[in-house]
């Protein structure tokens, strides 16, 4: 105000700094949306209520395992009370309403408020956008499995049965999460990236996986009722629970949950029926993000 | 004529009070309310729509409790701040919808004749989902209008139009305030509040601030003094000089941290009451006392401190 | 009930997304039938546990779900709703009329494929078909109007109610005995049972953990105690732009 003439136009330096330093690239960004998104699927760096179902529903997993722990314990059994590798199966639905709180988080707020628009800004491909929330929330579904069966194992390690019976069923039950985990996470976000509404993509990712693992549950009642239980496996194809349930009880000559194990060489449709579904969903996914306009 | 009555409203959320006591009537007329984000302007208006109840005091239209109470809506046209709306149908069938809801004797032609005031004939047939943020507004307007309510409640109606579609909202209201229905709009910007409205009811922190003929208020606000911070040569003679002048009020000098050998780090704190002769004068007695004006700024004239300002003297 | 307020309710409850997962859902029972009936034949006991068991166990809540809670709950999430408010009608009507768009939506999508089922599959049609029927349609009613209320005073009303279908009626009703008398399913599996009369209970092996007139009572306490308790709510609902 104290120099020059008034009419002149000039912007004042108020002491804005400009960033002049190294940016980072794409794969630091890839890894940041992939600890956020992990984070956010248990809550972690959302508001409080959005901690309690992921917890809740982790609590509800463990907590059978723990029952089975301690009872083998007092029991004195010398054998686990089920083929530890079955223990996802057995808490099945309670993965299905956990993947389908969960995926719908992920990714129908950024459609929804147009966020996509702010990452694809950056170098950050709609690929790695995908890999990245996939990664996570398989991350996620992996460690919702596998904390209870930790808590199982450690259980029966403490026991009377065998450490190495324990310890093998352990690794069984690490391959059969490591099958699982990507197939529901690639489904379920697969749904939950079709629609912005967050209540739609929750109801439609269970409504989906539920309706098939009851469709399998009655398919194989029905077949089995015909007299028909040596085809009765057949019906595990349905359902992505049941194709992992029965692959790994033929692999490693367990009890299924479901049934009993696919005989012969069929057991290759049930590995073909994993390799397809995860390959779908990151195809599908793939595909939709394709599409998401920047506009 | 309808008259809204508020009355030693305060309406508070757990340990935050976003009203606080506030007491005013609005009548016919387009009457601005005008405050800075996060003062309580929605809080009030969702109140006087029946939408919250206050958590003390009485929010009336015409005597009439607006809480619980929906026979109130045949009086009132409400223009929500949110975009949310029934986006799969057309915007006429939104409007003939609200016209319907309304139970109007002749709902096609109140709908045709809404759309029609808001100019949106040409864009009736399409699907909301495809509009622009300014013909979104213009629809919501239209759903508001439909059956010609005596009071008209717009909640931030300006927010994201472009200065084309403002100024048609502008001449809208004016003409929905002729045929005598009060129209209230809630804004955060001085100069749409100043060309629309003959009233004003400020609101500052959740408190009603000031009220009454804009000029009036403009004028107390103009009157509230303007202080200048100065950096010369010689502090002391230029505050000599210039406390002799009528324009000040008052001079204040502060030394800089370091006492009196810092010259460069003190300043004069002037505040002046006549604005134009003390810009006029500076220089002037600069020169006269051979003084050299080293930097000369206005403090924060901003739309907050003038509220502020308001606050404190009421 | 308020004609206008069913059609945007209509238009909203079958935008298309929902429309073609609730297609999806009810499709699934019809090729599940036409496929058995294709590979088994007709046989009362098998087409008692597909359509009760799966049909009305797990379809119609979940049909329920998706028309209760999106007769409403995308209206107040977006805050599109306030255009129904503001208008001079009584909440209990627009409760109401958004209520019976929900109900006639899962009737179709959930109750007719329930019954073609049935026809498909049975044996003796008559016999099978109108007891489940009866029971779907007595679910829908009170499932429709649980979610309805749900969606209104809480904006996790999906979530809560898929806890309530998945949890509670599938897994831990079926664990515990005692949670089955607070069960919508035993509730209308009762009055199916009460149709079917002993003989027929006998035969399909139907054993409702509820009678047949504490099932009834319980379906209407919770049909209008929710529908009631929707409208006070949606009467004192509080909408504020958040500023």
């Amino acid at each position: 105000m104290s120099a020059g003439s008034p009419e002149a136009g000039v912007i004042h330096d108020i002491g804005y700094r400009h960033y002049r330093g190294v940016r980072l690239g794409r794969w630091p960004i890839v890894r940041a949306l992939f600890v956020d998104s992990l984070r956010g699927a248990f809550g972690l760096g959302r508001s409080a209520k959005s901690k309690i179902a992921p917890l809740v529903l982790l609590a509800l997993m463990t907590i059978p395992a723990l029952v089975a722990g301690i009872v083998v314990n007092v029991s004195g059994g010398t054998e686990p009370p089920f083929p530890l590798a079955t223990y996802p199966s057995f808490v099945y639905p309670l993965l299905i309403l956990y993947v389908g709180g969960q995926a719908p988080a992920g990714v129908s707020r950024d459609l929804r408020f147009r966020v996509t628009t702010l990452y694809f800004s950056r170098p950050l491909g709609r690929t790695d956008y995908v890999a990245a929330k996939l990664a996570a929330l398989t991350t996620a579904v992996a460690l919702v499995m596998l904390i209870p069966l930790v808590v199982l194992t450690g259980g029966l390690l403490l026991s009377d049965v065998p450490a190495g019976d324990v310890l093998i069923g352990g690794a069984q039950s690490l391959l059969a999460i490591a099958l699982l985990a990507p197939m529901l996470a690639g489904i379920a976000l697969a749904i939950a990236s079709v629609t912005p509404r967050r209540g739609l993509g929750v109801a439609a990712v269970v409504a989906v996986l539920i309706i098939g693992w009851a469709v399998q549950g009655a398919v194989q009642g029905i077949v089995a009722s015909q007299g028909r239980e040596d085809l009765a496996w057949w019906s595990q194809l349905i359902s992505p629970g049941t194709i992992v349930d029965g692959l790994i009880a033929r692999l490693f000559d367990l009890e299924p949950a479901s049934g009993t194990q696919p005989t012969g060489a069929a057991v290759i449709l049930w590995g073909v029926a994993v390799a397809v579904v995860i390959a779908g969903a990151i195809g599908a996914l793939t595909l939709r993000y394709r599409r998401v306009s920047v506009t | 004529m309808s008259v809204i009555t508020i009355d030693r409203v305060s309406r508070w959320y757990g340990n935050v009070v976003a009203v606080n006591d506030v007491t005013m009537q609005i009548g016919p007329g387009i009457t601005g309310l005008l405050g800075p984000n996060g003062a309580g302007k929605s809080t009030l208006i969702s109140m006087m729509a029946g939408f919250l109840p206050p958590s003390s005091g009485t929010v009336t239209i015409d005597g009439q409790a607006t809480w619980r109470n929906e026979s109130i809506y045949s009086r009132i046209g409400l223009v929500p701040e949110r975009e949310g709306m029934y986006e799969v149908v057309t915007g006429w069938e939104l409007v003939l919808a609200n016209a319907r809801l309304h139970k109007l004797p002749n709902p096609e032609r109140a709908a045709r004749h809404a759309i029609e005031t808001v100019d949106m004939g040409q864009a009736q047939d399409r699907g909301i989902a495809t509009y622009s943020k300014g013909m979104k507004q213009r629809i919501k307007v239209a759903t508001a209008l439909v059956h010609d309510p005596a009071v008209l409640l717009l909640d931030e109606p300006f927010n994201g139009m472009d200065p084309r579609q403002r100024l048609h909202l502008m001449d809208l209201l004016h003409r929905m305030s002729e045929g005598g229905r009060s129209v209230l709009f809630s804004s955060h910007i001085l100069e749409e509040v100043e060309q629309l409205a003959a009233t004003i009811q400020v609101m500052v922190a959740g408190r009603h601030a000031a009220s009454g003929n804009f000029r009036e208020i403009r004028r107390l606000m103009t009157n509230k003094p303007h202080q200048y911070t100065i950096r010369s040569s010689d502090d002391r003679r230029l505050a000599s000089a210039l406390v002799s002048d009528v324009s000040t009020s008052s001079v204040q000098l502060r030394s800089g941290s370091n006492g009196a050998g810092g010259q460069g780090e003190s300043s004069l704190h002037v505040e002046a009451v006549d604005v134009a002769r003390f810009v006029r004068v500076l220089p002037w007695m600069a020169q006269q006392t051979g003084v050299r004006l080293l930097e000369v700024s206005p403090t924060d004239e901003s739309l907050e401190s003038v509220f502020s300002y308001l606050v404190n003297r009421s | 009930m308020n004609p206008t307020v069913m059609r945007l309710t209509s238009r909203t409850l079958l935008g298309h997304r929902r429309f073609w997962l609730l297609l999806g859902l009810s499709t699934v029972l019809l090729v599940l039938a036409v496929v058995v009936r294709l590979v088994t034949g007709t046989d009362d006991d098998l087409a008692w546990a597909i359509v009760s068991g799966f049909g009305v166990g797990t379809l119609v809540p979940m049909i329920a779900l998706l028309a209760g809670t999106g007769s409403i709950g995308p209206e107040i999430d977006d805050g599109a709703i306030v255009y129904l408010l503001s208008k001079p009608i009584s909440r209990y009507t627009i409760v109401a009329s958004k209520l019976f768009v929900a109900v006639v939506s899962a009737l179709v999508l959930g109750v007719v494929p329930v019954v073609i089922a049935a026809v498909l599959l049975a044996e003796n049609v008559f016999t099978v078909a109108v007891p489940l029927a009866v029971a779907a349609t007595a679910a829908v009613l009170a499932y429709c109007a649980l979610f309805l209320m749900l969606s209104i005073i809480t904006r996790n009303a999906v979530v809560l109610g898929l806890l309530y279908a998945v949890v509670w009626e599938t897994t831990v009703a079926n664990l515990i005995p005692g949670a089955q008398a607070l069960s919508v399913r035993q509730w209308s599996l009762a009055l199916a049972e009460w149709l079917l009369g002993t003989a027929d209970a006998a035969r399909l092996r139907v054993d409702a953990a509820v009678g047949a007139p504490a099932g009834l009572i319980c379906l209407i306490a919770l049909f209008a105690g929710s529908t009631v308790y929707a409208g006070v709510r949606l009467r004192s609902i509080r909408l504020v732009a958040a500023e």
